[in-house]
């Protein structure tokens, strides 16, 4: 063996030392960070676990696997917690408010996008001022106002109430959309006559509906998991939402694992299961102020 | 120009909605605040009394201080921990999508399951942590995580913690990708090590990113109120009493809705200057 020869096969061998160590740090770090994804997991394994559990298993071993797949707390649940009667309910109510919220933002967001004054720089202001305000600060007068219109335990006060929490967010969404539309579009349609209006229906409205799509998962998960509002403007026991009936039926018990678990998991599937069906959609949505 | 403003028409629905639904309420809290109203009944004009009454008491700058406090806990953690998961996530595009959402899914649960379940965990006796500690025999780090004034705090800030840094490190992974790859290839190029690309070449180029999740998550965070009512109700002996928690005690609690009032505004207050000072610091450090 020559020399050069040595030489080349040696720089091979190292070569493939290196190699071999990439490769190898690679898998460690993914089976760090897979590691540690799987940690930030374990509070939902946990309550998933745990929902399956009776007490007595509980008792015994609170970390321990479930020995079967024991339905009891959930029928349990089911029974005595006004579930379906809430998740009906729920829907009901995210509903009303995302059509209140897509109609009413997109129309006003219309004018906003088009017309650059102190008109629309006040408008907008008010919307900030809107994101920017926790909802415990409006619900007192809320509270009253509702009492002394008649509005307290009924769905349309809690519409509208929502309503007003969300449409900022639906006006900032539809405005930086809208104004990314190009106004030749609009002309076009000028030109033969069109109002308003009919540039708003026939022009602008057709082309809103992927950010529509987001906005309305936006204020879907946060309808359902609001918690203020229902508790204090809904108290007829057939009007309650999810959340309202998940705090009740566990805060009723003092506690109690085999309530609690089937409670939570049972308040929190449906939104799970759109998040794995949307699950781009929403990340997108949730990142979008991030990339101007 | 005439036909130009009655496109403002189209603002009439949202405007009427936020008007009696948001700005209405708005000043009628300020009216009540300066009032002992209780619910029912007369409401006598006390004038400022109500806000002298806030700011000459220990018990509510304590409050106030904590609020803040309490925000600068999650909001700095937040950070750290989204751009950790985020950094490493950038590196590793084979597990990136998902565990970027599975990071994200505490995010979508509502505060009450989220806090009704970690009230669990945190449980002294076979709550989750506690158990978990003894089997794998770090028995001496057992705490009474809500009970003990000294950390119910913080045990309450590490859920919050837990539930939202799928968030930020999403706002910072989008960040990531505005990056060009050649910045990362030059640096890779020059020997940079994983850190030092991170610490001098990425971490520069996020300013924006920073900037929009610190702002986020500030304004989430001062509002904090669900975690807590579940979690502590404001104790142990109101270790965990941020503003917000009196606001609704006071209030569905007491029927002091006047003082209610007063502490509402000024939470309102904080939260418009925290926000004006948050955007104009970090708006001119980006642009530095």
């Amino acid at each position: 063996m020559s020399l050069s020869e040595t030489a080349t096969a040696h720089s091979a061998t190292s070569l493939d030392w290196d190699l071999i160590r990439r490769r190898g740090k690679s898998v460690f770090a993914h089976g760090i960070v897979l590691g540690l994804v799987g940690v930030m997991l374990l509070p939902l394994i946990y309550m998933v676990m745990m929902s399956f559990k009776t007490s007595t298993e509980i008792a015994q071993d609170p970390l321990g696997l479930p020995n079967t797949l024991y339905w009891g707390n959930y029928m349990e649940a089911l029974a005595s917690m006004g579930y379906v009667r809430s998740v009906i309910n729920s829907m009901g109510i995210t509903v009303s408010v995302i059509l209140v919220v897509v109609f009413a933002g997109a129309m006003a967001a219309y004018p906003l996008a088009r017309l650059e004054n102190r008109i629309s720089r006040v408008i907008v202001m008010v919307m900030a001022l809107g994101l920017a305000t926790p909802n415990f600060v409006t619900i007192t007068p809320i509270y009253v106002i509702f009492r002394d219109l008649g509005l307290l335990d009924s769905y349309l006060g809690i519409v509208l109430a929502f309503a007003a929490l969300k449409l900022p967010l639906a006006v900032f969404f539809y405005t930086s959309f809208i104004a990314a539309i190009p106004i030749e579009l609009e002309e076009a349609a000028r030109l033969d006559n069109c109002n308003n209006w009919q540039v708003f229906w026939h022009v602008i409205r057709p082309l809103l509906a992927p950010v529509t799509a987001t906005l309305s998962l936006f204020v879907m998960i946060m309808v359902w998991n609001d918690f203020i509002y229902p508790l204090l403007l809904l108290t007829d026991k057939d009007k309650l939402t999810v959340m309202i009936a998940v705090y009740k039926f566990v805060g009723n018990t003092g506690i109690d694992p085999t309530k609690l678990f089937p409670a939570a998991v049972l308040g929190s599937i449906p939104l799970l299961i759109m998040f794995a069906v949307f699950q781009r959609k929403i990340m997108a949505g949730a990142t979008a102020g991030a990339v101007k | 120009m005439r036909a130009r403003y009655s496109l403002y028409l189209f603002t009439v629905p949202a405007l009427l909605v936020i008007g009696l639904f948001f700005v209405h309420p708005i000043i009628l809290t300020f009216d009540m605040s300066l009032t002992n109203f209780a619910g029912i009944g007369e409401a006598k004009d006390v004038g400022w009394r109500n806000y002298e009454r806030i700011f000459g008491r220990d018990r509510y700058l304590r409050e106030i201080w904590l609020t803040l406090w309490y925000t600068v806990i999650v909001v700095s953690a937040l950070t750290v921990t989204g751009l950790f998961f985020a950094a490493m996530l950038h590196r590793l595009p084979l597990i990136r999508n998902f565990s970027r959402a599975a990071l994200y899914t505490p995010a979508m649960m509502s505060f009450v399951v989220v806090g009704y379940v970690w009230q669990f965990l945190y449980s002294p006796l076979n709550g989750g942590i506690n158990v978990a500690l003894r089997d794998l025999g770090l028995g001496a780090w057992e705490q009474n995580w809500l009970g003990d004034p000294a950390i119910a705090l913080y045990s309450v800030a590490f859920t919050q913690i837990w539930m939202f840094t799928g968030f930020t490190c999403a706002i910072f992974l989008a960040g990531f990708a505005g990056i060009p790859e050649e910045i990362g290839e030059a640096g890779r190029l020059e020997g940079a090590t994983s850190w030092q690309r991170f610490r001098y070449l990425e971490l520069p180029l996020l300013g924006p990113s920073i900037t929009v999740s610190v702002m986020l998550t500030t304004i989430g965070t001062l509002k904090t109120f669900e975690l807590p009512f579940i979690l502590t109700k404001g104790g142990p002996d109101g270790a965990t009493r941020l503003l917000s928690i009196d606001i609704i005690d006071n209030l569905f609690g007491q029927y002091k809705f006047g003082f209610a009032s007063a502490l509402s505004i000024v939470m309102l207050v904080i939260v418009l200057i925290v926000a004006f000072i948050q955007n104009k610091v970090l708006r001119d450090r980006e642009q530095a």
